[in-house]
């Protein structure tokens, strides 16, 4: 007796496809925002001849409520010294970069101090400012 | 006779939801990319404790107020500072010379403070804060 062979569907699924990239999508977005301070309001200083850090090791952030932030998270200006410090722990120079985001308004009794401890860290400032065209 | 009914597609096309999800994918990571991150790099020494003040007595002072600059003593226009500065500092050939105290009050915004040390950098000094520090002092 001869068995008949029954004939198998070998089409790819494609509905699944949309869940993978779904789920790709939720994964890069969530490792987008562990690092971010998108989420924070701030205006930056207009300023001339800006140049890309070659390295970004930390960021320190004061919004426009005057609250100042490392790597996205709240931290109070006294301590901010010592966090940096652990980040950057080791580093040689070059590698100690801290993009340093102030609201334009922020007046200097709130950014001098982090400004200090930032040094006092041994970290390497980049003020990150918003090009402004030279006037001829 | 009889017409065969053609059988219609009732399923969404599926293939379809995989091209939309990858543009949502690029959609969000060019958002995430649009933020600044050019400025300006600067160099600042560490802080030094007050008995190096003797031997820098030479160090030009420059006190911000909310609007205006005073450079040891006289205040100045921007543009009257960027020429003011760049004299003091080109017959300066150390780099211990060419160090720049910047005193700021309170009420000094940060555009305005950016404004004036990148006057200052273009013209080679070297900028040192100049902060008060606060002491708690306990009375028994």
């Amino acid at each position: 007796m001869i068995v008949k062979r029954r004939q198998m569907d070998a089409t790819i699924p494609a509905m699944a496809m949309g869940d993978i990239a779904f789920l790709l999508l939720i994964f890069f977005v969530i490792l987008a925002r562990a690092r971010d301070d998108s989420h924070l309001q701030w205006k930056p200083a207009p300023g001339q001849e800006l140049t890309r850090p070659q390295t970004m090791n930390a960021s320190v952030v004061i919004d426009k409520y005057n609250v100042t932030y490392l790597n996205g998270r709240e931290i109070p200006a006294v301590i901010l010294g010592e966090a940096l410090k652990r980040i950057l722990g080791e580093n040689p120079a070059g590698r100690r970069t801290v993009m340093f985001k102030v609201h334009h308004e922020v007046t200097a009794v709130y950014f001098e101090p982090v400004i200090e401890a930032i040094s006092e860290a041994g970290g390497e400032l980049h003020h990150i400012l918003k090009e402004e065209k030279k006037t001829q | 006779m009889n017409l065969k009914r053609t059988k219609l597609l009732v399923e969404p096309p599926a293939t379809a939801t995989s091209d939309i999800a990858f543009i949502l994918i690029v959609f969000f990571l060019i958002c995430a990319s649009v933020e600044p991150d050019k400025g300006r790099a600067q160099v600042l020494p560490r802080s030094e404790p007050e008995k190096e003040k003797d031997k820098q007595s030479q160090t030009i002072e420059v006190e911000l107020t909310r609007t205006a600059v005073i450079l040891n003593g006289n205040p100045l226009t921007a543009e009257r500072f960027a020429r003011a500065i760049a004299l003091k500092l080109a017959d300066k050939t150390r780099d211990e010379d060419k160090i720049v105290a910047v005193k700021s009050r309170k009420e000094v915004p940060y555009s305005h403070w950016m404004q004036v040390t990148g006057i200052i950098e273009d013209a080679g000094g070297v900028i040192t804060l100049q902060i008060e520090e606060e002491q708690t002092v306990i009375v028994q």
